[in-house]
């Protein structure tokens, strides 16, 4: 069930900062490591929810594609001067931007059926 | 023609999987001035590899032809008079008096290098007929070519590795991968063959196909360049006059199907040369199904008069 999930959100800064306590928390021995896999999967799912389900921000990327590659149901853009339009009329550039875009866990349900 | 040329160099980098010359010697005529070309192929190598020394061995198709190319943009260099006038028997191979460019030539042709041919020989039929196109020439639109790179392939390897690739067995059991220059995709299947679509010449096809093979060689695979074969081309062109459909698919039943609630356009289906055309009224043409140019310039040639016929008053 948890493997459904892909494991980049770990690589956030939330995901970096629940790994570094859990790791505090398995040295002191106040929780086994197996626990902490545990939670650090429901981490997993619960960020690919929250991102599909309660983040509601849009913006506009404009750019030049430099590469693309689609392998494992995982796009991969490489943007060279992306311009980001946010919703507050406020842009963001920047001369190369690597996207990674991957299937939500309902989707992966459903390409499996 | 001259950013071709240019494209043209940067392929010497691509040496190392080159074939036979002697199927390349085809499209070094583009390029060329018509005159030069009806010497006989063998000849106006040669002059090129004396130009530039750089030929290798098995012949260099890409070498560079700016000493030989005719200064001004005239109808003679195009590249559909080179092509039929090659088709024309060759008695001999010498530096006898080539065919006279037909009527269809510019007004003001400089003899250039080229040797200025002394008795024109008379026009054969074909030729006559060809002068009926009034200097309309189909465009290539698209050439599709396969190549066998013989050899099995990992395509999820080449999928991870290569850029600008998309692989999903789920839909399609190859790896779609396209590159710029020349502007092409390619289907890469697991058995080693490829298919390349999207290339606007021959040239560029060859090209295209051989980077691809490139590609694939880099990432760790023993792809060959063999079997390099065009499978189909498609040409366009506008004859500038509406054209009475109805009247055409009536008289010509046998080879048109016109269908206005299905289709819009008039196909009809040449046997000699076998391509199919697709006439529109406005007097657009689009001629597919090619396997080589000169098919393409044949058939809109026949098919020029009878439109003629069937023109809207």
């Amino acid at each position: 069930m948890a493997t459904a999930y892909y494991e980049f959100y770990r690589g956030s800064s939330i995901g970096m900062a629940l790994t570094d306590s859990l790791d505090e928390l398995i040295t002191s021995g106040a929780i086994t490591p197996q626990l902490a896999m545990k939670v650090l999967q429901q981490f997993d799912k619960s960020l690919a929810d929250t991102m599909v389900k309660q983040v509601k921000a849009k913006t506009a990327l404009k750019g030049h594609l430099k590469t693309y590659r689609l392998c494992d149901d995982v796009w991969t853009f490489i943007v060279k001067q992306a311009s980001f339009k946010m919703e507050g009329n406020e842009t963001v550039v920047t001369p190369r931007i690597k996207i990674i875009a991957c299937k939500n866990g309902d989707a992966i349900e459903a390409g499996k059926k | 023609m001259h950013s071709h040329l240019e494209k043209v160099y940067k392929a010497s980098s691509f040496r190392s999987i080159l074939i036979p010359s002697a199927t390349l010697q085809t499209n070094m005529s583009f390029a060329l001035p018509a005159r030069q070309v009806t010497f006989g192929r063998s000849n106006a190598y040669q002059q090129q590899q004396q130009q530039h020394a750089l030929a290798l061995p098995g012949g260099n198709p890409y070498q560079p032809q700016n000493g030989l190319a005719l200064p001004g943009p005239s109808p003679l260099s195009n590249p559909y008079q080179v092509q039929q006038q090659q088709q024309q028997p060759q008695p001999t191979k010498s530096l006898s008096p080539p065919p006279a460019p037909n009527a269809v030539a510019g007004p003001s042709t400089p003899p250039a290098t080229a040797v200025v041919p002394s008795t024109p020989i008379p026009l054969t039929l074909e030729q006559q007929h060809i002068t009926a196109v009034e200097g309309i020439v189909p465009t290539l639109q698209n050439i599709v070519a396969t190549v066998n790179l013989d050899c099995r392939l990992d395509l999820k390897t080449i999928a991870l590795h290569a850029r600008n690739a998309e692989y999903n067995p789920k839909r399609f059991a190859a790896v779609i991968m396209r590159i710029r220059d020349p502007k092409t995709t390619a289907l890469i299947f697991a058995s080693g063959k490829m298919v390349v679509t999207g290339a606007k010449s021959e040239d560029d096809s060859r090209l295209a196909s051989r980077k691809y093979a490139r590609i694939v060689q880099k990432l760790g695979f023993e792809a060959k360049f063999s079997e390099f074969k065009i499978q189909n081309i498609v040409g366009s062109c506008d004859v500038k006059f509406p054209i009475r459909l109805e009247g055409l698919a009536y008289s010509h039943g046998q080879f048109s199907s016109y269908e206005p609630e299905l289709f819009p356009g008039l196909i009809y289906r040449m046997i000699k040369p076998k391509v199919v055309l697709l006439i529109f009224v406005s007097g657009k043409i689009v001629l597919t199904g090619a396997k080589v140019r000169e098919e393409i310039y044949t058939a809109f040639n026949t098919i020029y008069t009878v439109l003629c016929e069937f023109r809207k008053p």
